[in-house]
């Protein structure tokens, strides 16, 4: 009896496989999407989004701005492959350097996770153009852009150490004057995050070097409990404000903001829209235009001049990093917050200050 | 250790002949009644002659954090005090509880399960999946109560999934374990997407604090007694899986369907009714954790591992680590996550003047010390076999 139970289950269950096989076909894991260029199209760009994929709220999000801005201003055309893993990286890059059907003119690799693997491809394809976005790979036919993401955030810094000082209440929350404290919250320790916690610390250090400081790093972008812990810990300790550069875990660090009454500095993105929930308690957020890199590729490319092998930087000056005021909160700030904020802006992009990227 | 508590407390009969192949078949186990009364006499010269590296080892740790703590109350703005006053502050206790919230749960269901002779490896997947249902649900119906049961739910019918593959069809249960997580992890953050265009969910309300008047004053103790719900259904869920595991008539079917199947069948019980029961009640628990995690946090985060993150395999090491003992998971789950907030907040303290990459091994390495040192883990003699009935 339990025989034919189970050969029964095995047909059933070989059945479903054969119909999930069959769904698969086109990605393998992945997800690659294939759209037959329109022959008027300038150039046809292939997309190598980062592991998160799209609809992350962020980064991926931001690329996909700039390639549909690139969509209406040029009309190129596109097709896009989503790497669940860091080893379908290479594959993928592959796919699009070897197609001949389309031809691709420029494959644009998302995240700095891509670099080993374009490494390899970039030297075996040497006569496909390729963009990383926060990596530089040195051969000559990828173009590099990183941004100064310690720009940006030592703006943050001005901004939590302007307001940790004094006394400011606004949305849902309320800054301790008593208390000259701020924090910082990082996911993975790498020297990518370092840059944000250098810019930040500078830059609370610039108000007052007095202001005391807390850092962690919790050791994963998708752990939201972990940066709601280490935030409410540093709220109870005295933060008036903490940034965070930690992906998914930093949803938490607003949370705490909310349950206790106090600040929080969004990243990438302008969170006080992407994440409107929390919009009473963020004051303001560094954005990251990454959509600038692969809009700025994709116009070399259709005006062929495209550079391989060159670094473009985005920093404050050409508005590669920003500091976004909060939707919500961002009007209520003192004139005296922004016009400190403003010359600091003057003063990295003229050169004055320098700002670090170890802290 | 609980083993011993029952063999006192011989009320039934029936159950008896069914423990007693149990010990027979696990001669090695020095935990005979005689043994015991004597140990509990002279345990301390016993224990000076027995003692190993280990002990020795566990006597100088103590040694030493107690050394620490002395010099932090003595002198409490030196390093070791702003030691001493994290590690005795309320809101590390605190957020060690709510830390241990999922955990917890999730290992109180790989007990049941395993405890009957079913592996559970799936925990992670039980509680990605509870998580995302409890967070839509609650999103939903706008009542985070009915949000936690739809949570329950999921993660339920995903383990009776699970129970029907390795108890009906006979798979492999570490496979299949492993598959429930894959399903979950795939699912939940795709169910997402179709209903949300997201793998994350929007914002949900969330428990409201339960504040026990007076108790909540107390120095340190205090945050034991103002929390969400889901911390004291925990401790609910702690002691009574320990009495339903040690003093009642299934708790003990439980354990000698995972030790000695054949005896029980003998006795005239069905062994799949019985390991169903366990796996669809560790669907149940794991479930609660999942749900109180998406709920305490104020929705579902399907990014990357998701927000659940690994807490389901730390379950895992948890339950082995407390030698199936409801209590013991508990403790050595809390032991873990004071750790993990530790290492946290000693990173944003500077006490340490070591680097944070080193600092956040802390947990790990001090979990694996401890186990290796004072492990005693016994696997249920008949966990991970099939077994088939005589009868038809």
């Amino acid at each position: 009896m339990h025989d034919i139970d189970r050969r029964q289950f095995v047909r059933g269950a070989g059945l479903a496989g054969l119909a999930g096989l069959a769904g698969c076909t086109g990605g393998g894991g992945g997800d690659t999407e294939t759209a037959t260029p329109t022959p008027a199209a300038p150039a046809t760009i292939g997309m190598v989004y980062a592991t998160g994929g799209l609809d992350d709220g962020s980064f991926n999000d931001q690329a996909q701005q700039g390639l549909q801005q690139a969509k209406e201003e040029f009309g190129v055309a596109s097709d896009r492959s989503q790497p669940s893993e860091v080893s379908q990286f290479k594959n993928f890059q592959q796919q699009f350097a070897q197609s001949t059907d389309p031809n691709y003119d420029l494959v644009c690799c998302i995240g700095f996770l891509q670099t080993d693997a374009l490494k390899e491809t970039a030297d075996s394809f040497s006569d496909q153009q390729f963009m990383i976005v926060d990596s530089v790979v040195d051969q000559g036919n990828v173009a590099s852009y990183v941004f100064k993401e310690h720009e940006g955030s030592y703006l943050g810094g001005v901004l939590a150490g302007m307001v940790t000082q004094m006394e400011f209440a606004a949305g849902g929350g309320e800054s301790d004057p008593d208390s000259a404290n701020v924090g910082f919250v990082g996911g993975v320790e790498s020297s990518l995050i370092k840059k944000f916690e250098a810019g930040y610390l500078a830059g609370v250090a610039s108000v007052d070097s007095g202001i005391e400081t807390q850092s962690t790093y919790t050791g994963s972008f998708s752990d939201p409990q972990a940066g709601k812990e280490a935030a409410l810990s540093m709220y109870n300790n005295g933060a008036d404000v903490v940034y965070h550069a930690a992906g998914n875990t930093g949803t938490g660090v607003f949370q705490a903001a909310q349950s206790e009454g106090r600040f929080a500095i969004g990243v990438d993105r302008q969170q006080s829209i992407t994440r409107s929930s929390y919009a009473d308690v963020i004051l303001g957020s560094m954005v990251k235009r990454v959509d600038t890199a692969v809009f700025n590729a994709i116009e070399s490319v259709v005006n062929d001049s495209f550079q391989g092998g060159s670094t473009v930087t985005l920093g404050l000056a050409n508005d590669g990093v920003q500091l976004a005021y909060g939707d919500q909160l961002g009007g209520e700030l003192p004139d005296d917050v922004k016009s400190e904020i403003t010359a600091a802006r003057e003063g990295i992009v003229g050169g004055d200050i320098s700002v670090p990227t170890e802290p | 250790m609980t083993d011993d508590g029952d063999e006192g407390g011989d009320g039934e009969v029936v159950v008896d002949r069914d423990e007693q192949p149990t010990l027979t078949t696990d001669g090695g186990a020095p935990a005979t009644a005689d043994d015991e009364q004597s140990a509990t006499a002279s345990y301390v010269t016993r224990w000076l002659s027995d003692a190993g590296i280990a002990e020795y080892l566990g006597v100088l740790v103590v040694a030493v954090f107690l050394v620490v703590v002395a010099v932090g109350v003595v002198a409490p703005s030196s390093a070791p005090g702003q030691f001493v006053a994290i590690l005795f502050s309320k809101g590390t206790l605190a957020a060690t509880l709510r830390r241990t919230v999922p955990i917890a749960f999730a290992a109180l269901g790989g007990i049941f399960a395993e405890k009957s002779g079913v592996i559970n490896i799936g925990l992670e997947g039980l509680l990605i999946i509870s998580a995302f249902g409890a967070a839509a649900i609650a999103q939903v119906t706008g009542s985070v109560w009915i949000g936690l049961v739809g949570g329950v739910l999921a993660s339920t019918l995903l383990a009776l999934l699970f129970a029907v593959a390795c108890i009906e069809f006979r798979a492999d249960q570490i496979i299949a374990g492993l598959a429930i997580w894959l399903i979950a992890l795939g699912l939940a953050p795709f169910a997402s997407v179709v209903i949300y265009g997201s793998k994350n969910t929007p914002t949900i309300d969330t428990f409201d604090r339960i504040t026990i008047p007076v108790l909540a004053e107390l120095p340190f103790f205090g945050a034991l007694f103002d929390n969400s719900p889901d911390v004291y259904l925990l401790f609910v869920a702690v002691i009574g899986s320990w009495w339903v595991l040690n003093r009642t008539r299934f708790g003990r079917w439980v354990r000698a369907s995972g030790e000695n199947p054949d005896a029980l069948d003998t006795a005239g019980v069905d062994v799949s009714r019985v390991r169903y029961a366990a796996v669809s009640l560790s669907g149940v628990l794991a479930g609660l954790g999942g749900a109180a995690l998406s709920i305490s946090l104020r929705g579902f985060t399907g990014n990357g591992p998701t927000m659940v993150n690994g807490r389901g395999f730390i379950a895992i090491v948890a339950y082995l680590f407390g030698n199936y003992d409801p209590v013991g998971a508990l403790l050595s789950t809390m032991l873990f996550t004071s750790l993990t907030q530790l290492q946290l907040e000693l990173q944003a303290s500077g006490v340490l003047s070591i680097p944070g990459p080193v600092v956040r091994t802390i947990p790990f390495v001090t979990v694996i010390v401890v186990l290796a040192l004072f492990g005693k883990t016994r696997i249920p003699a008949a966990a991970g076999d099939h077994f088939e009935s005589g009868e038809e």
